[in-house]
């Protein structure tokens, strides 16, 4: 973790989240495993450790506003995830900084489950636990958690292996929504839902926004982000191509996709 | 603690480049202890996640070491045979029990540590928290493994000492109230390893693997099949060379012998425990902020 309290950080009063001159860049293995052995007999053979440098976020500078709702687009492979990462503080900067004001909640690639032998009702305590509540607080907050995540009976004091796709994404999703984060960051995970759900997210999400909290959303559902986002930021290998409006960065993204404004891509998901 | 400079630490946060240097420390360890529930809550849940696979999961806990002790005692006292005659045979099964419980109690700290990063990949990639409350979650489950270990190997010890007219074992007797002192020692030692295998493992991932059978050499290396008193002279390095040897070497004195151990036995096991948790600490938390890429 890198966090580091600043004293001397400066942060306008109004922004969330400010990235200045931001660089992401790590080392890949390209070798099949990260072993001992392998590590012993690459140097009894005098090879170098073949690794790959991935740059995956190249020089962007960001202010987010409280209260904005960003949309986050790019091809695969364009660092968005990265770039999510490092505003949670999982991963830490190469180069710049970023300031962050709020308390963070993450929903990136369905954060709780990691233990898939534990019932979801266990997996909401530790994965809450981590991200610094009190087991009060978390006591508190079960019944909202579990009522907006509204799993079939039982379903959450069963272990999280039994969950299907889209229950285990309400469950991440309804555990990242109701932890009343300042800022909250999704990556991909309202693809999971029904679309009872879906609407479901989308009002809370509204909700989020009315109460000036920050939400950044990576999505490749374009017409969800125009929907929900007022900002947009198109991200391609690396590069922050165009920030501003949500609508004229999406239509910029689908152009550059030269496909139009074919339904399939404006469909949901 | 005031709540209102808590509040502030947690509002603006400032994510920076890092080398393989330690990140701030004070406000490190402040994270680390606000959320050390966490660790407590983790071991409770994994440890209730590996019973609901074995319904004899906690007897398992004391049944493990107490077959394995009698393993090596029968294996001691063959091959020993009339090498150890004097000493009544229950004292040297009593002192192989207690070196392997005190033992296992390391070793889980080295298993459940070097695999708990590399397990925590899903919370590691989508959560930020300092990492270290990982291993401190195994120390917290190897404890708790070890705890009822000891009332069972105090009622071996009393009704066996009273049983076998030739033991020589002290019995109930002041040195004990040392046990708490040791246990912590072990403690501490056992979360140094944590950390650091805990590392190891997300480097190598064959470490783990590797650790089975060093952790087995080490066993035979330390004073638990044998007795510290056993050697002398410059082999007496095995025991100040091996980070746990001063350690077994007092669970011998206090609980076999029924003295107090020397003071340089007491600055060798606690110079190795704080040693091993600065070393694993230095490690692990220069190199934690790496974690989220290797997983």
């Amino acid at each position: 973790m890198t966090l580091r309290y600043a004293s001397n950080a400066e942060m306008p009063e109004g922004l969330a989240v400010r990235i200045e001159e931001l660089s992401l860049r790590y080392k890949i293995n390209v070798e099949s495993k990260m072993t001992l052995k392998n590590a012993i007999m690459r140097a009894g053979r005098g090879e170098k450790r073949r690794v790959r440098t991935i740059e995956a976020v190249k020089n962007l500078s960001l202010d987010i506003p409280h209260g904005t709702v960003m949309g986050v687009v790019g091809a695969n492979g364009a660092g968005k995830s990265t770039l999510m990462r490092a505003i949670a503080g999982i991963l830490p900067p190469t180069e710049g900084r970023i300031i962050v004001n709020g308390k963070v909640s993450t929903l990136l690639a369905l954060g709780v489950g990691f233990n898939g032998t534990l019932s979801g009702r266990d997996n909401i305590i530790l994965g809450g636990l981590a991200a610094g509540l009190e087991r009060e607080e978390l006591e508190e907050r079960f019944d909202d958690i579990a009522s907006f995540a509204d799993l079939p009976n039982g379903f959450i004091d069963m272990p999280m292996r039994t969950y299907s796709a889209g229950m285990y994404g309400r469950l991440a999703f309804s555990v990242a929504v109701n932890m009343t984060p300042d800022i909250l960051l999704i990556d991909e995970a309202l693809s999971t839902g029904d679309a009872a759900f879906k609407e479901k997210s989308f009002e809370k999400m509204r909700q989020l926004c009315l109460e000036a909290r920050t939400i950044i959303i990576v999505s490749h559902a374009l017409g969800t982000l125009n929907e929900l986002c007022d900002k947009a930021l198109w991200m391609h290998q690396g590069n922050a191509l165009a920030f501003g409006d949500a609508t004229k960065v999406t239509e910029k993204y689908l152009e550059f996709l030269n496909v139009g404004k074919v339904p399939s891509a404006l469909e949901d998901f | 603690m005031s709540s209102e400079p808590e509040a502030l630490v947690s509002k603006i946060q400032v994510f920076e480049p890092h080398k393989a240097s330690l990140p701030a420390m004070g406000p490190y360890i402040r994270e680390f202890w606000r959320r050390r529930r966490f660790a407590f809550e983790l071991a409770r849940f994994t440890d209730k996640a590996e019973h609901l696979n074995s319904p004899l999961g906690s007897v398992w806990l004391v049944l493990n070491p107490l077959l394995l002790a009698l393993i090596y005692f029968m294996l001691v006292t063959i091959i020993g045979g009339r090498g150890s005659a004097g000493s009544s045979r229950f004292d040297v099964l009593a002192h192989i029990l207690v070196g392997l419980f005190t033992w296992y109690f390391a070793q889980n700290c080295m298993t459940f540590g070097g695999a708990s990063v590399t397990a925590g990949g899903k919370l590691i990639l989508n959560q930020a928290f300092p990492r270290a409350l990982l291993p401190l979650s195994s120390l917290i489950g190897a404890f708790q493994k070890f705890m009822p270990t000891l009332p069972v190997y105090l009622i071996i010890y009393l009704v066996g000492g009273a049983l076998d007219s030739k033991s020589r074992l002290p019995g109930l007797n002041w040195h004990l109230l040392w046990v708490p002192v040791m246990v912590a020692l072990v403690a501490i030692s056992g979360f140094g390893l944590a950390l650091l295998f805990a590392t190891m493992n997300v480097y190598f991932r064959d470490t783990s693997k590797l650790m089975t059978y060093g952790a087995r050499m080490w066993l035979y290396l330390s004073p638990v099949l044998w007795m510290p008193d056993m050697i002398h002279g410059w082999h007496r390095i095995l025991i100040w060379a091996n980070p746990l040897g001063p350690i077994l070497a007092i669970t011998n004195t206090v609980w076999i012998k029924g003295e107090n151990p020397s003071w340089t036995l007491w600055l060798g096991a606690t110079g190795w425990a704080f040693g091993l948790l600065f070393i694993g600490g230095y490690f692990f938390v220069s190199r934690e902020r790496d974690f989220a890429v290797r997983i």
